[in-house]
């Protein structure tokens, strides 16, 4: 029995090792933990950077699934071009841009539970605490959507030019990209897991996800549109605390509930 | 006793079919049919809602308000009916305003307000010459509303009061029994997932969404008489329509998850995070957005119609009512779902 158990271990490290998981880091960190509960190993701050790493590695390794996203996010940008040809309303800028963000993320998110077998799911769950899971990948994801959405501005500056973006506040700009990209990888993330849960497939994530992200699309909307107006801080202040809020409800309920979700 | 919840529910329900139907509008002033002013005299009809001007014809007065500050009283020409004056006012050329505002006057209804078409363009002044202002009492204490209380634009539609907000609060006590089922699903010790809970929460849930679209459907017809449209866009409309969407996607998620064990575990959760959204687009982002509905954005705020005492009277016992109806059709619903999982099972 022992020796089927290490086959199937082995199998699943030497698997482990060409998807780009590295065990070996995580057997280190686990040597140096103090705990004796296998399914608690580790504290969840202690295993989330060898987790958000990993989920780094992934994304490295497999250049064609960047690659494919990167041109999943110029083809978009192309066919607002194409439609649009010229924009002169921030509004119109902001909305757009943010269209495209979400597209994007959608794509992104997909392969976040996706690409990873059922086994190395279960390897993971008796290694590490479910919660520093969900918080690498959310954080992993949003930290790949917030520069995803940065390459969109690049491309969306490249073919309409600056001129909808002539009073905006850069700063302001900045923080909303960076809380609006922060917030769809929390909530998306989380979504993603249940429907990678549910066995359903990737389809379940749009149908999910859209209306989870409704209230979070329509404030980062206006907060962008604010800013590329030149809205005086105080103005976009309040859009700005929703985020907050946004942010930090998908932050608690992300935490609080995905080890109910990780459960077998 | 038995049956006293059910006994209650239809009692109040009944009781708030009759009384939202039925009860009488309280007196306010429709419309002018003067489309122009100008010195001189003008002569128009004043159009009121449930008003008792022939009653009250010794009484009667009208009178033209300029800007807020100067009235101007009209002789009464002929009273036609209970609503319909004819009048004749005189104007002198020192106005030049286009701010007019009408107001009926007498000791039954007390006093009307035509909505004043402030800056209409519609109203026109044409300067001429002429004089004198006149006095005016308002018996505003005389004031005897038997009625609910006359709104500009929302007239009648003020009896939608009692079947459109009595859903949404439903369907929030509804959601709250199906969210603290789903968590009581997942509490378990041993870490299994409790599958009557999550069957509760579920059929909780089906009703909640029911009575989700009944507010959207009452909401549509009110946006049409007061509003203009079937949809305008409201925080609250658009919440309402993303609560939906969530507790379909919940209902989705339920169906193509085959396992029983993993569909009350996933569907627990989502159903969490559905209640949580809710929570944030229904009763924290309308706050903070501007909006059609009542008391934000310089609406007309119902907390002060409220407090009128023949709209409570009504409002209250329909929120009781349809709470207690959409917990029964949710009882109902349980023991369905509870009959067709035994079925399934000894099949």
């Amino acid at each position: 029995m022992d020796g089927i158990l290490n086959g199937v271990h082995a199998y699943k490290v030497t698997r482990s090792i060409k998807i780009g998981f590295d065990p070996h880091g995580i057997q280190r960190v686990m040597r140096n933990s103090m705990c004796t509960n296998p399914s608690r190993i580790f504290g969840p701050m202690q295993t989330f950077w060898a987790l958000f790493q990993k989920e780094l590695k992934l994304e490295l390794r497999q250049k064609h699934a960047l690659a494919g996203v990167l041109l999943y996010v110029l083809a978009t940008v192309f066919v607002c071009y194409l439609g649009f040809q010229q924009i002169d309303s921030a509004k119109t800028w902001g909305a757009l841009l943010w269209v495209t963000g979400v597209f994007t993320a959608f794509n992104a998110m997909q392969k976040s539970f996706a690409t990873e077998s059922s086994g190395t799911h279960l390897y993971m769950y008796s290694l590490a605490d479910p919660r520093a899971i969900i918080l690498s990948k959310a954080a992993y994801n949003a930290l790949f959507v917030a520069v995803l959405n940065l390459i969109s501005v690049f491309f969306f500056i490249l073919f309409f030019g600056t001129k909808p973006l002539a009073d905006m506040d850069i700063a302001q700009f900045l923080l909303g990209l960076l809380l609006g990209s922060t917030g769809l990888g929390l909530a998306l993330t989380f979504v993603a897991g249940i429907a990678f849960r549910s066995g359903a497939g990737v389809g379940l994530v749009a149908i999910l996800g859209f209306p989870v992200i409704i209230p979070l699309l329509i404030t980062i909307v206006r907060h962008t549109t604010l800013s590329l107006e030149g809205a005086s801080a105080l103005a976009n202040s309040l859009n700005l605390v929703v985020l907050i809020v946004l942010n930090a409800v998908s932050f608690a309920l992300s935490y609080l509930l995905f080890p109910y979700l990780w459960r077998e | 006793m038995k049956n006293w919840l059910k006994i209650t529910c239809i009692g109040l329900l009944l009781y708030t079919a009759v009384f939202s139907l039925w009860h009488p509008m309280g007196p306010g002033g429709l419309a002018v049919s003067a489309t122009k002013m100008h010195p001189g005299r003008n002569e128009f009809e004043f159009k009121g809602y449930a008003t008792h001007f022939k009653e009250a014809e010794s009484s009667l007065q009208v009178f033209v308000s300029v800007d807020s500050s100067a009235a101007y009283c009209a002789d009464i020409l002929q009273v036609v009916d209970e609503s319909h004056v004819i009048v004749s006012v005189f104007l002198p050329d020192t106005i030049s305003s286009k701010r007019f505002g009408f107001a009926a006057n007498n000791d039954i209804d007390g006093t009307v307000i035509v909505d004043s078409p402030v800056g209409h363009d519609g109203f026109e002044f044409v300067p001429g010459t002429s004089n004198a202002l006149c006095q005016y009492r308002v018996n505003q204490e005389e004031f005897s509303r038997f009625g609910f209380p006359y709104q500009p634009i929302i007239i009648e539609s003020i009896r939608n009061l009692m079947w459109h907000v009595p859903m949404w609060f439903t369907m929030f006590v509804l959601m709250t029994i199906s969210f603290i089922f789903s968590i009581r699903a997942l509490g378990k010790e041993d870490g299994r997932v409790d599958l009557d809970h999550d069957t509760r929460a579920s059929a909780a849930a089906a009703v909640g969404v029911v009575f989700c679209v009944l507010g959207l459907v009452t909401g549509s017809l009110w946006a049409r008489f007061t509003w203009g449209d079937w949809w305008t866009n409201d925080p609250q409309l658009n919440g309402a329509m993303v609560v939906f969407m969530v507790y379909v996607a919940y209902f989705i998620l339920r169906n193509s998850t085959p396992d029983e064990e993993k569909r009350a575990r996933l569907s627990a959760i989502f159903n969490i995070f559905a209640f949580v959204l809710m929570v944030v687009l229904l009763m924290v982002m309308p706050r903070f957005t501007e909006g059609l509905h009542p008391g934000k954005s310089g609406n007309p705020a119902f907390s002060k119609y409220d407090l009128d005492s023949s709209l409570r009277s009504v409002f209250y016992p329909a929120c009781a009512g349809f709470i207690l109806l959409g917990y029964w059709i949710y009882r109902l619903n349980y023991r369905i779902q509870k009959l067709e999982q035994h079925d399934e099972t000894h099949a």
